[in-house]
């Protein structure tokens, strides 16, 4: 029983990590039509940015949030401005602008993973902060992964209701329902557009802050998170940031389980889980 | 009010609209007819900002609007209610009527404006939390209607209303559009109903092949022998 419990705790402490990477994705992919392969570089970027805070300025992790998340959301913002904005354009229909533009965030993920190796190097970087145990159900798990649990949850439950009750956050579903109907009740589209990038981007880059607290970090470590966002925002369902939100809990306690059975068998497991979601139930758990 | 001015309109190479005029005045109804495929549709997306025109102009209260994003258009007064009503389908009755108040000016009265709608539509009211994509048609088309008041438009223009709806219910949009005339809305009407627009219209327009081939005052063109044949099947 306590065993079980601890595997759960576990479970949801992993779960709202993938709950803010995915929301993040969900953003970029459900709304801006954006399969951003480089999401993960941004997690990279916030992890190793957070580190030389730390490491060479003296920053508190937690503080840095308002320095990475700013940046990385301004650098989402940016890049689909120039980037995603044109293909957008130059697209004669949506499947088309989808592949060009998974095609062109590929792209992305060279070029940031490149410019992060000039920076800093191949070496993978940790450093130990708010490393205390705390005692939580018989089991003990340490400060940092308890604060990014709450971190994450309030992030996502303050986003979900920014997009439920506000005018913008109402812009956002509206564009993901029908862009130009949006566009015709004053929706300027391809503003809400590039802030949902930039969010997206913003919440990659806060998750690897997040992150960099509790495990090492390094420069090629993005490709594996983005391919769980994917995964989990194909469980929750396009385009449903509830559903990503869920999703990450899902995914996570089913990561802790596995892991307790055979930590080299998750990722496995969540490919596995991936294709039968594809095959049985594409549209996810809270699909429309 | 509205002026549109030898506009060429384009679907990549395809023409779709050769030298298009049309004027609609001030608290004016006017309708647009013409067959399946004629460039109605394509008209309205022109004037709304969808579609932008390849050559003419379109001008709006004596400015020039052609060019400008959808965004900007409905800001300076113009309402388009598109083909198919294109609501929200997972967004709820009241929401969608909100995205309806989105520009700037309307959304400050906008609780002024969805009792107005809901007195117009008292269905509304009450399917106010239903999501849209499950109401039947002819509550569709009163959401896809009251949508395009919120914004409190100068101009609206509607295309297809009453496409697909019982008879009943097609007289009472035709009422509808006729009150919102009476309370100064000017109206540019697109409907394949030809006798009802007619019968309401001020002045119309006759669509073929992407020019316009005829124009008239609504009356008389309900005698023109070209409209019985071709549209009333007299
Ligand atoms: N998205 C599009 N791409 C290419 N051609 C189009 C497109 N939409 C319409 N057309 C073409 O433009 C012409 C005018 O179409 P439009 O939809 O404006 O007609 P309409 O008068 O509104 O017809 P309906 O009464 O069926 O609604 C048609 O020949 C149509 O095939
Ligand atoms: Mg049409």
């Amino acid at each position: 029983m306590v065993t079980f419990l601890n595997v759960v705790i576990a479970g949801l402490l992993l779960g709202g990590l993938y709950a803010l990477i995915a929301m993040g994705l969900s953003l970029q992919y459900g709304v801006a039509r954006v399969l951003n392969i480089s999401h993960g570089e941004f997690i990279m970027l916030g992890g190793l940015t957070t580190w030389t805070l730390y490491t060479a300025f003296d920053i508190n992790p937690l503080v840095s949030l308002v320095i990475v998340g700013p940046t990385t959301f301004i650098l989402g913002f940016i890049i689909h401005r120039t980037l995603f904005k044109r293909l957008l354009s130059s697209s004669t229909s949506p499947g088309i602008f989808e592949s060009s533009s998974m095609l062109a965030s590929f792209g992305l993920l060279f070029m940031i993973q490149n410019i992060a190796s000039i920076a800093w190097g191949p070496e993978i970087r940790g450093y130990s902060y708010l490393a205390v145990p705390v005692h939580l159900a018989g089991a003990v798990f340490s400060a940092n992964r308890l604060v990014t649990l709450g971190f994450a949850t309030v992030i996502g439950l303050a986003f979900y209701l920014f997009v439920a009750r506000t005018r913008l956050g109402k812009a956002i579903r509206a564009a993901a329902q029908d862009p130009a109907t949006a566009g015709l009740m004053g929706v300027n589209i391809n503003n809400v557009l590039a802030l949902c990038f930039g969010f997206g981007a913003a919440m990659a880059g806060i998750a690897g802050m997040l992150i960099s607290m509790c495990y090492p970090v390094h420069v090629v470590m993005g490709l594996e998170y983005t391919i769980i966002a994917i995964i989990v925002v194909v469980l929750g369902g396009l385009g449903s940031i509830p559903g990503s939100f869920i999703g990450g809990f899902v995914l996570g306690i089913i990561g802790s389980v596995v892991t307790y059975i055979d930590p080299g068998l998750s990722l496995v497991a969540y490919y596995l889980i991936f294709i039968l979601l594809l095959l049985v139930r594409p549209t996810g758990i809270m699909g429309k | 009010m509205l002026e549109v001015n030898n506009i060429d309109t384009f679907y990549g190479k395809a023409q779709a609209l050769w030298d298009v005029s049309l004027r609609v005045d001030e608290a004016e109804i006017v309708a647009l007819i013409g067959a399946n495929g004629a460039g109605k549709t394509t008209l309205l997306n022109t004037v709304c900002g969808l579609l932008p025109p390849a050559s003419g102009s379109v001008e709006f209260l004596g400015q020039r609007i052609d060019g400008l994003a959808p965004h900007s258009i409905v800001e300076l007064g113009i309402s388009h209610i598109p083909e198919g009503r294109r609501l929200f389908p997972h967004m709820s009755v009241s929401e969608n009527l909100e995205m309806g108040a989105y520009v700037h000016e309307a959304w400050k009265r906008k609780e002024e404006t969805l009792r107005q709608v809901y007195e117009m539509f008292p269905i509304l009211q009450e399917r106010q939390g239903q999501l849209a994509r499950t109401l039947s048609g002819g509550e569709q088309q009163m959401v896809a209607m009251g949508r395009g008041l919120m914004s409190r438009p100068r101009l609206c223009m509607f295309d297809e209303p009453s496409y697909g709806l019982a008879p009943l219910l097609v007289a009472e949009i035709f009422r509808i559009i006729q009150g919102l005339r009476d309370h100064g809305i000017t109206i540019l009407l697109v409907e394949q109903s030809v006798r009802q627009s007619l019968e309401i219209a001020d002045r119309a327009y006759v669509l073929e092949n992407g020019r316009i081939v005829l124009e008239g005052d609504g009356k008389s063109l309900l005698k023109e022998e070209l409209i019985k044949k071709a549209y009333l099947g007299l």
